[in-house]
């Protein structure tokens, strides 16, 4: 990586003027800032991702000194916790009002459409009577105000539409990076990689930095990996493209373009991970990134999405703890894992049967008997073949001989 | 299954058969033979607590309280880690719980004995909490568990709970001798503080020691016996796994641990577990490296909870010893 921050940070707009593009929306929610918000406390922007909601709010903290208490989707947002965060944080204004430095709080409640239904019970609710007592500018920011759910929020704010912000601007911006990273581009490839975004600023500069950072002069023939990585990239090519990547970033494109199976993708990095480090110290530094993107997986469950970004990290951590050093390998596949469950199914319902014949006896389950028992009853076996707990048990004579070679595999 | 027929493992044999005869839960026993005296005033009980400390004994204990010898018939006994789903609960507990039993003997009320029941999916524990709520007219439930955290609030509430700790050192002990008294075997004192220091407090699993011991050496259990049935009673597979983790061969090492969650069909915390116990009888690693590596397996051990697949939060903790193991190697 030519250098530590991501472009999209590096480059975050410091005033509203700086946003790019929805000049309209930009002046709306300027006059809502300066006039407006004495007759509708709180205002909702919305539109697709990427085209600057975020970034104007952020933009106004900066510009006119407000400090930004903000919720998003990864904050659990029933009643309780809406009112135990936000309630505080707009019930006072700031002692030092009418000083320059701040301004005193701005609410700021990212993703509001993701508000869970049954998760956050209450929520739209608790932010309904949020806005009405607030003494502080709320703002919401949504993809989609057209949900059921947010209808009761559209009566109390302000709205303000996002759109797609224009490709003649994209491409002017992302030459003005290009500039200042000091990247030879053609112009053709800055089109293209803007009209791929479809107006998603972020995503262009994320693409650009990716590209940037794997060829020395970006051409059109660069972009083409754009479409290509859009559509569908196989568990092989995921593989090929993740281990061999040369930065974080490179890793970190290409997993989010993918669409292989997040699942069967950790098992598979996992199962390939110590051919592609042989070097101890350096494979337990890269396992450790994909025990972290294990634990994200997990905290993901069935829906907590939003977190998959934090996952994708970890597992691209993993793909650059020495990126000079990639050889090309085979990959192992089938997974290790079902390989073995293959084999072993055998041995493993044998196992299950013995263990459920001795819960029963003994008021335990399956599981307590194969760990608190099964490793005396085998020993005492060895020391007496005919010993009458087999009977007890009621152990068919292939179950004793079972327990008796579960050591030699 | 019938009853009349002599238990031949000692932890089934000795399993006190009424309250009186329990070990070291004075207060416990206490509560719940209030209860006994006037059945109608016991509520659902949750008996949370660590492995073998008596939890499933009491629950048996009071079954045979309330229906004396035909305890069977107005008792199901159900484990919820063997039949975790909603299942279950709609179907055998609902069946068995929602009909009065006065008809059939002089009983208060049926009962069921759910064991392991934090192991139940959270649906099926709210299924079985509006059972709870129905029938408690015609029937008490025994919920036990390990983690009482585990068990939705909405049960917890409804519930008397009683928490079981470790079981007193000495009175394990005593036990232990008990039963040995009771078997005409000798057990060396030192046997017995060995047997119980190994068992960390879970009877269960001292009974079943003291048990196998008593085979290998007939009629005389002392301290070189105890280690070598301790020794003996976790898979070699661990031990050679860990062995090769620590040469710094992890591809081998992995291939073990695969043959142990295979073969075995062992749970990731378990093998975490026995890595944990089988590490600290390793003789080539200084008392240092020991408590280095006892933190990563602590480490890993927590991540496996939070995670979502228990290979890969074992195959990076076989990459951790096979990286001190390399280390180790290049420093001397």
């Amino acid at each position: 990586m030519k250098d530590d921050l991501l472009w999209v940070e590096k480059y975050r707009p410091k005033k509203i003027a700086e946003v790019l593009g929805n000049e309209e929306a930009k002046s709306a929610f300027l006059d809502w800032l300066k006039n407006k918000r004495r007759t509708k406390k709180a205002v909702l922007l919305y539109g697709p991702p990427g085209v600057g909601k975020t970034a104007v709010v952020n933009a106004a903290s900066n510009e006119f000194g407000f400090r930004i208490i903000e919720m998003n989707a990864s904050d659990t947002r029933t009643e309780k916790a809406i009112n135990k965060v936000a309630g505080p944080a707009t019930s006072f204004v700031a002692l030092d009002k009418f000083s320059t430095e701040s301004k005193g709080n701005l609410l700021f409640l990212d993703e509001v459409d993701g508000i869970a239904g049954k998760e956050d019970r209450g929520g739209v609710g608790a932010i309904i009577k949020i806005v009405e007592n607030s003494l502080v500018p709320v703002i919401m920011a949504a993809n989609d105000p057209d949900l059921e759910k947010l209808r009761p929020l559209k009566k109390v704010c302000a709205l303000i539409r996002f759109q797609q912000v224009r490709i003649p601007l994209i491409i002017a911006m992302l030459r003005n990076i290009c500039q200042k990273e000091h990247v030879e581009a053609e112009f053709e490839a800055l089109e293209r990689i803007a009209q791929n975004s479809r107006g998603d600023v972020r995503s262009a500069i994320n693409d650009l930095q990716s590209l940037a950072e794997a060829n020395k002069v970006l051409t059109l023939q660069d972009t083409m990996v754009l479409s290509y990585r859009n559509k569908d990239i196989s568990m092989d090519d995921t593989l090929r493209g993740f281990f061999s990547a040369k930065s974080l970033s490179e890793a970190a494109t290409l997993l989010s373009r993918s669409s292989v199976d997040y699942d069967d993708l950790l098992l598979s990095v996992c199962d390939n991970l110590p051919l592609r480090y042989a070097d101890p110290v350096a494979l337990a530094e890269a396992f450790d990134f994909i025990s972290q993107a294990d634990v994200f997986r997990g905290r993901i469950g069935m829906e907590n999405w939003h977190l998959l970004k934090y996952f994708f990290n970890s597992l691209a951590q993993a793909a650059a703890v020495s990126p000079g050093s990639y050889k090309p390998f085979q990959f192992i596949s089938p997974p290790i894992r079902i390989i073995t469950l293959f084999w072993t199914k055998g041995k493993r319902t044998a196992l299950n049967g013995i263990c459920a014949k001795m819960g029963l006896r003994c008021h335990v389950s399956r599981e307590t008997a194969k760990n608190d028992l099964v490793p005396f009853i085998k020993m005492i076996l060895q020391k007496q073949p005919s010993s009458p707990i087999i009977n007890w048990f009621k152990l068919t004579p292939e179950e004793v001989d079972f327990l008796l070679k579960m050591n030699k595999f | 299954m019938a009853t009349d027929e002599e238990a031949l493992m000692w932890v089934e044999k000795y399993r006190p058969k009424n309250l009186n005869e329990v070990v070291d839960l004075h207060d416990i026993v206490e509560s719940l033979k209030a209860f006994m005296r006037n059945p109608k005033t016991m509520p659902h009980l949750l008996l949370a607590g660590i492995p073998g400390t008596g939890k499933t004994t009491v629950a048996l204990c009071i079954a045979r309280e309330l229906f004396g010898q035909n305890w069977k018939t107005f008792t199901l006994e159900l484990n919820a880690s063997d039949e975790r789903g909603i299942d279950t609960v709609r179907d055998r507990i609902k069946d068995f719980s929602r009909y009065s039993r006065a008809a059939f003997g002089n009983v208060p009320y049926a009962l069921v004995i759910l064991d392991e029941s934090d192991q139940m999916t959270g649906p099926a524990q709210t299924a079985l909490r509006r059972i709870m709520e129905t029938s408690s007219r015609t029937c008490r439930f025994i919920l036990i568990c390990n983690q009482s955290g585990k068990i939705i609030e909405p049960i917890q509430s409804r519930c008397a709970i009683f928490r079981f700790s470790k079981l007193d050192r000495k009175a394990m002990v005593e036990h232990l001798e008990w039963i040995a008294k009771k078997e005409n075997i000798t057990l060396a004192p030192e046997a017995a503080e060995r047997i119980v220091e190994y068992s960390e407090g879970d009877l269960r699993h001292a009974i079943n020691a003291l048990q196998t011991a008593a085979v290998y050496k007939e009629g005389f259990v002392d301290e070189k016996t105890v280690l070598q049935v301790i020794g003996e009673a976790s898979p070699k597979q661990v031990q050679v796994m860990l062995a090769k983790a620590l040469n710094g061969d992890f591809i081998e090492a992995r291939k073990m641990m695969y043959e142990l969650i295979g073969a075995y069909g062992f749970s990731g915390s378990e093998i975490v577990r026995q890595m944990q116990r089988e590490l600290l009888k390793v003789s080539y690693l200084s008392a240092e490296e020991k408590a280095e590596l006892t933190n990563i397996i602590g480490e890993y051990d927590f991540r496996l909870t939070q995670g979502a697949n228990s290979d890969i939060q074992l195959s990076a903790l076989l990459a951790q010893f096979a990286k001190i193991g390399k280390l180790k190697g290049e420093s001397n």
